[in-house]
């Protein structure tokens, strides 16, 4: 209940203090144009109300990592605890079903020996709640009150509150900043992990990837965990078959968008295609499972393949190209608009034809950008997990054979990681060594992809 | 109604236009003009800015045709020949009627590349050793090439603005046209840079029939023999440039040439 609780009071008095802001600042509109207030009536209420709600937020913040720590040690402290018997485990096992069933969570407690901590745990959270709700108030009232008499005709209200909101949007950018780079710690921390048991070089030049499960984890094979059938195998789905698909399709159709089709037509086409890159991948997933991977099996077997699979890398790569159309084609649609329409002109009015005009000034001169939106659905086809889990193998072969069945780095992460895995175990810490590498070189290709596009857009800006 | 002065009767036209108008969707950007061009003499179109002469000049090589909203009506002859007739294709057109543009629009590539582009395109050179003899040649007549020849290789970008525009004119000079036309070719350009152009322009007349558009009426008296004066979407009057500047007919002209308006 109290963090909820505690931010509707803040919320609440944090109202009552916009609108005394607010009464106080009318007071100061005299009518006398040389005495004019400094600020609007409306700032002078932000202002109040964030000095309420501000720091209230961050006591809250603070009191729901404390307050549960608190309430703990006061109930340890007391005399049933202290009697209770049990170790470790099974200790905490009681105090956790006394705390579950003083706030009303569980009906009643299994072990008879929780039972005497319910009623020192609900005593603990009564005083706690109401020692919370009291600081609550105090800190709404203090900043508040402060906030109140700081308000005069002269006070640059305006700017405070701003400066604050700018705070507030700066805070809400750097998350996801933070996150990546708590993602990253992360995964650097359990790779390092992993190549302090199987050595890197195993892992990037081994030929033979089979991580034993069963293995104890302290009589590893290093040769089980060499990585490059995957590495092989996400190269040769998503940038080798996918792109051999996604790159003329999409070009073509970027040609046929922006040089030939009617408004009216591009209107239409533009929005549909578009629309591939919201389908789910799941879907797509099973549309390769499911259609095109028995297919291309029949016809391969009808055509005398003898070692046709239904899990080929065909099929994946195939669908995955699909899914990649519109990223490629939106990317060489924005590149070739990019080209300034008088080399268009200049070309024609030479009496070049239209398609000599696109083959011979046009596409060069987006050339840059269309590799960089090539790069960058190279970079999204090889981090795609949902089709190749659905489509491509379990097991990693190294081969150049479409119709084989190929793994790629996603699918033995999504394998290595779900289910019931000992967190600790070689095959389970190989995951995050492969995210690792595929994280490095997706954030690569985006990189020199995104300094190529900037570059390309200053040249003809 | 247009007044065309007398003493330019039978030259022989090049270019000859009759009632020619020009449509954007339903506003008419060009009013019934017609003229004569002399395949002997620079001619200039001026005019206040959105008066059509540059509309009417991209008439000429029908590069309104690009323009999916522009529709022109009335009959362009090159040298007695309907230039929308069935027997005129619009890229043979386009090798015949070269044209400049406002801004320098090279292609990002290299100064021999753009050069050697309309030749390649219209297939006038099968080999290096020919190619190269129009490369040379062409820069040569556009003044460029004591500047660019041991830089062929450079991108036509690089080089300043001046040095682009004439490189944009060596490029429409390389496919030999008859006509260059020259869509205000100076109006982007520093005064240096303007006074080589317009020397450039003085040395080609001659070996082709100039249409050049300008907003600046002395760049007009300086390169032009003939001027033809427009506004609101008509010719109002077409003279000598001399006869037209000193002397105009037309009250209109006389306003603009003495700067009441424009």
């Amino acid at each position: 209940m109290s963090p909820i609780t505690l931010i509707l009071i803040a919320i609440g008095l944090g109202l009552l203090g916009w609108l005394a802001g607010r009464a106080k600042a009318w007071s100061f509109q005299t009518g006398d144009a040389a005495m004019r207030p400094a600020s609007r009536p409306i700032y002078h209420a932000w202002y109040v109300a964030l000095w309420v709600v501000l720091p209230v937020l961050a006591f809250v913040a603070a009191w729901s990592v404390i307050a549960p720590n608190l309430v703990l040690q006061s109930v340890l402290a007391t005399p049933e605890a202290q009697s209770l018997t049990g170790f470790g485990f099974e200790r905490n096992a009681f105090i956790g079903e006394a705390r579950a069933v003083a706030l009303g969570q569980a009906p009643g407690v299994f072990n008879t020996e929780a039972e005497p901590l319910i009623a020192p745990f609900r005593d603990a959270f009564a005083r706690y709640n109401t020692i919370g709700i009291i600081v609550t108030v105090l800190i709404a009232l203090a900043g508040g009150a402060l906030a109140f008499l700081r308000l005069k005709p002269q006070f640059g209200a305006r700017t405070k509150v701003e400066r604050t909101v700018l705070t507030i949007l700066l805070l809400a950018s750097l998350v996801a900043i933070l996150t990546t780079l708590g993602i990253f710690a992360s995964l650097v921390f359990e790779t390092v992990r992993f190549f302090g048991i199987v050595s890197p070089i195993d892992f990037l030049f081994g030929l033979k990837w089979g991580p034993d499960i069963l293995a104890p984890p302290d009589a590893v094979d290093p040769s089980r965990y060499g990585a490059v059938p995957l590495f092989w195998g996400t190269i040769f789905i998503g940038a080798v078959i996918a792109m051999v698909v996604a790159i003329p399709l999409g070009l073509m159709s970027a040609i046929y968008l922006t040089q030939y089709a009617d408004p009216r037509v591009r209107a239409w086409i533009k929005p549909l295609l578009e629309l591939l890159a919201g389908v789910p991948t799941v879907v797509y997933g099973y549309f390769a499972a499911l259609t095109l991977a028995p297919m291309i099996r029949n016809v391969a077997v009808a055509l005398g393949a003898t070692n046709a699979s239904t899990e080929s890398a065909l099929a994946a790569g195939i669908v995955m190209g699909v899914m990649i159309i519109p990223f490629v084609s939106s990317m060489a649609d924005d590149s070739m608009a990019a080209v300034p329409g008088a080399m268009r002109d200049g070309s024609l009015a030479m009496g070049a034809t239209k398609s000599e005009t696109i083959q011979r000034v046009l596409f060069p001169a987006a050339l840059p950008g269309i590799v960089a939106g090539i790069m960058l659905a190279v970079s999204r086809a090889i981090g795609e997990t949902m089709i190749v889990v659905m489509a491509a193998s379990q097991a990693a072969n190294l081969t150049a054979n479409p119709l084989e069945p190929i793994s790629t780095v996603t699918v033995q992460i999504v394998n290595l990681l779900t289910g019931e895995q000992s967190t600790d175990h070689p095959a389970t810490l190989s995951a995050y060594a492969l995210g690792f590498v595929l994280f490095m070189v997706t954030l690569a290709l985006n990189f020199v992809a995104l300094r190529v596009v900037k570059r390309f857009r200053e040249a003809y800006e | 109604m247009t007044v065309i002065h007398p003493n330019m009767a039978d030259e022989g036209a090049k270019i000859r236009a009759r009632d020619v108008c020009v449509f954007y969707g339903e506003k008419k950007a060009i009013d019934e003009v017609s003229i004569d061009i002399s395949p002997n003499y620079v001619t200039a179109f001026i005019g206040p800015s959105g008066c059509g002469k540059s509309t009417f000049l991209r008439c000429f090589n029908r590069m309104n045709d690009t323009i999916g909203a522009a529709k022109v009506t009335g009959l362009i002859e090159l040298d007695g020949e309907d230039i929308h007739g069935s027997r005129m294709d619009v890229v043979q057109l386009r090798a015949r009627v070269g044209m400049v543009f406002q801004k320098p629009n090279p292609f990002p590539k290299s100064i021999y590349e753009n050069i050697a582009y309309g030749p390649k395109i219209h297939g006038l050179a099968d080999k290096k050793a020919d190619l190269d003899v129009i490369v040379e040649r062409s820069l040569t007549r556009a003044g460029l090439w004591d500047e660019v020849k041991d830089r062929l290789d450079d991108s036509g970008t690089a080089l300043s603005g001046g040095q682009q525009q004439r490189l944009c004119i060596a490029r429409a000079i390389a496919v030999d046209p008859e006509v260059i036309l020259m869509d205000e070719p100076a109006s982007a350009l520093d005064p240096i840079a303007t006074a080589k152009i317009e020397e450039l322009i003085d040395e080609l007349s001659g070996r082709y029939a100039i249409v050049i558009v300008t907003h600046s009426m002395q760049q007009a008296a300086r390169v032009s023999q003939r001027t033809a004066f427009f506004h609101l979407g008509k010719m109002v009057e077409y003279g000598p440039t001399s006869e037209i500047f000193t002397n105009p007919i037309e009250e209109r002209t006389k306003d603009y040439i003495t700067g009441r308006y424009g």
